[in-house]
């Protein structure tokens, strides 16, 4: 998956955020201060940088200047509007405000490198290979035909994989927000996939908290 | 209506009413003088008008017998007439002769005034001869009126000239002196347009420029009291900003490592990281939490006093802080005059942790740190990174940090120096700081109480 430099001082933070993207298949640098980050960025290339604003020696708003192309999310502690907006008006493509969520932090981060076309638009593990340009998913290359609900279902969990997703979570990204469905809807197209798929051993349910693609 | 308008029609009016009223006053009198004076002329002319015709008419009668007395009546008549004087004589009510050809009636023995066809006359009538014969006196008088209204229409019309001339002069000088009290007028307004920066004009010795001068001085205190509590808003601000900081950096880290092992696919090594980060950023939240109970204690004056040896309390925080300094490399070096002062110990020596524990945080490996004491007095003096004089004028505000990227590789929260100014405060002792970047900084106290 995408290369990611994470510019963040704060040593907690910095691999909180590196073991969330880990979770999802990105490989990530660290920088913890802004020289360092600047002399990462020059000298090796990456298909995103999560940048602090207030980084010691370079601030991020700073830093970004430096950067050619390269797209960037701004981390800032502050939820104030003129930081956000100084932030993209500096170039960066999207922001997240402390504290985020695993989520947020993975979907805006999946949304910045599709832009960049930094994503692979396909996803493969163990026999099964899912094409998300035709909307295709293949088993021992045969091709499974889905209905359209249980392929977005199967989007969501592969792009959100190795985290636990709820199932109102589940309803709101594969069913759009308003939609007033009973849980039970996910509870039976995850037990569809699983069986089309056979999935039972990568498709996990979490107690308590809802399913989980472990690949 | 303006205060100098009133001023100017009262006194305007005032003065007017007492000047015609002295004019007036002065004419009539003059007028009732004139007359008297006319009247005791024309008495005494009459007097001797009949003290003449008595003598004539007696020696006429020892002479010879008066065969008409008639014609010294007409004599005498025809003799005043062209002095003015109207003569008539009578004789038992009854005209004898009269030089005066108008009606009139008068009494016996009277002085009177009658104007008659517009014409003021005198008319005084006496008897005559043992009362054989009235005598009645005229004389016209009417110049004492022309002079009266010649008089009046002169007067009125000085009082008219002196009038304008003094309602100009008092307009002029009631404006202009007016017009400090204008400005200061002008100055309350651009006031209260939001202007604080305008000053009144404090020109001369006199009540309006005594009151430009208090203005002046209030307007100083306002602005002065003004700019100290937008200080004084800015820091809370800031504080409520750095706060908001501070909780919000750990408060991420246990949210997130919180959902990470709620969610996460993670391995056993995985999860027992994420539980450490959550324990030691819990621990970091007690740290300021407990930093700003402590600035709340000090801030209520809950301590107690007693005599503290600061020898005691240097050597105390040395043995405290010697195995910081030792994993620093710092080297603690002491210097110490026994002194005593009065204070609470706890607090003190929290003081001293604080600073001496800044002073190897701000050392490099192989520094040195000096605490000292002598008397009323303790110095903590370090040969490290230093500040510049601006880092200098912040360091004792909450949650200041002199690295401005705010990092925390060298922990604490940034609350330690407001603490210590809080707690040094507390004891009436004053805090000095000295420093120079690269070279170190040197921090006295002196208590003063």
């Amino acid at each position: 998956m995408a290369n990611i430099l994470i510019a963040e001082d704060e040593m907690s933070i910095n691999n909180l955020i590196k073991m969330n993207l880990a979770l999802v298949g990105h490989s990530c640098a660290q920088a913890f201060d802004g020289n360092s980050a600047l002399y990462m960025a020059n000298s090796s290339r990456f298909d995103l940088i999560i940048l602090d604003v207030m980084l010691p020696g370079i601030s991020g708003f700073d830093l970004i200047s430096h950067l050619n192309n390269t797209p960037v999310i701004f981390v800032t502690a502050k939820s104030g509007l003129e930081d956000r907006i100084k932030g993209l008006r500096l170039g960066a493509d999207d922001y997240i405000t402390k504290p985020f969520e695993i989520l947020e932090l993975v979907t805006r981060v999946d949304v910045v490198l599709r832009r960049s076309k930094a994503v692979s638009h396909s996803f493969e593990f163990d026999d099964i290979r899912i094409d998300f340009d035709c909307k295709k998913v293949f088993k021992n290359g045969q091709e499974i035909v889905l209905k359209p609900k249980e392929f977005d279902l199967l989007g969501a969990l592969v792009k959100n994989r190795n985290i636990a997703l709820s199932r109102e979570k589940l309803l709101e990204i594969v069913w759009d927000y308003d939609y007033e469905g009973d849980t039970r809807t996910v509870d039976v197209h995850i037990q569809k996939l699983r069986k089309k798929l056979d999935l039972d051993k990568r498709l996990k349910t979490v107690y308590k908290t809802g399913y989980r693609l472990e690949v | 209506m303006r205060f100098w308008h009133k001023t100017y029609i009262l006194t305007l009016l005032l003065f007017l009413i007492c000047l015609n009223t002295g004019i007036m006053a002065l004419a009539v009198y003059t007028y009732q003088k004139n007359v008297e004076n006319t009247e005791a002329s024309a008495t005494a002319e009459q007097h001797y008008i009949t003290r003449s015709f008595e003598n004539d008419y007696n020696s006429m009668l020892e002479a010879g017998g008066m065969s008409n007395p008639s014609l010294l009546m007409e004599s005498y008549g025809n003799h005043y007439k062209s002095k003015g004087i109207y003569l008539s004589f009578e004789k038992d009510g009854k005209n004898i002769y009269s030089g005066f050809n108008i009606e009139y009636s008068v009494g016996k023995n009277v002085i009177a005034q009658k104007k008659i066809d517009g014409v003021r006359y005198i008319f005084i009538s006496s008897d005559i001869c043992n009362g054989e014969y009235d005598i009645v006196y005229v004389k016209n008088i009417s110049e004492l009126d022309n002079e009266f209204e010649t008089l009046m229409a002169v007067y009125a019309l000085t009082a008219l000239v002196v009038s304008l001339f003094l309602a100009l002069c008092l307009f002029l000088v009631l404006k202009r002196l007016s017009v400090p009290l204008d400005k200061l007028r002008l100055t309350t307004e651009k006031i209260e347009k939001g202007d604080f920066s305008v000053r009144a004009e404090e020109k001369g010795k006199d009540e309006f420029a005594l009151l430009a001068r208090s203005f002046n001085e209030m307007l100083s205190k306002i602005n002065e009291q003004m700019s100290f509590l937008e200080i004084d808003a800015e820091k809370k601000q800031m504080l409520v900003e750095n706060m908001a900081h501070e909780l919000r950096t750990p408060l991420t880290s246990i949210h997130g490592y919180g959902e990470y092992l709620e969610k996460a696919a993670a391995t056993e090594e995985e999860r027992i990281l994420a539980a450490k980060y959550i324990v030691s950023e819990a621990s970091r939240l007690k740290k300021i939490s407990d930093i700003l109970l402590d600035t709340a204690y000090v801030r209520e004056n809950r301590f107690e006093y007693t005599e503290v040896s600061l020898g005691e309390l240097v050597l105390d925080t040395v043995y405290r802080l010697s195995n910081k300094a030792a994993e620093n490399g710092v080297t603690l070096n002491t210097d110490i005059t026994e002194s005593t002062v009065s204070g609470d110990k706890t607090l003190l020596s929290m003081l001293l942790y604080n600073l001496t524990e800044n002073g190897i945080k701000a050392c490099k490996q192989g520094g040195k740190v000096k605490i000292s004491c002598a008397d009323q007095q303790l110095t903590v003096e370090d040969d490290g990174k230093g500040m510049t004089p601006e880092q200098l004028t912040h360091i004792t505000e909450p949650f200041y940090r002199t690295d401005r990227s705010r990092s925390r590789s060298e922990g604490g929260a940034g609350l330690g120096l407001a603490l210590c100014k809080q707690i040094a405060e507390a004891h009436n002792a004053s805090m000095r700081f000295e420093s120079e970047p690269e070279k170190g900084t040197k921090i006295t106290l002196v208590f003063t109480s």
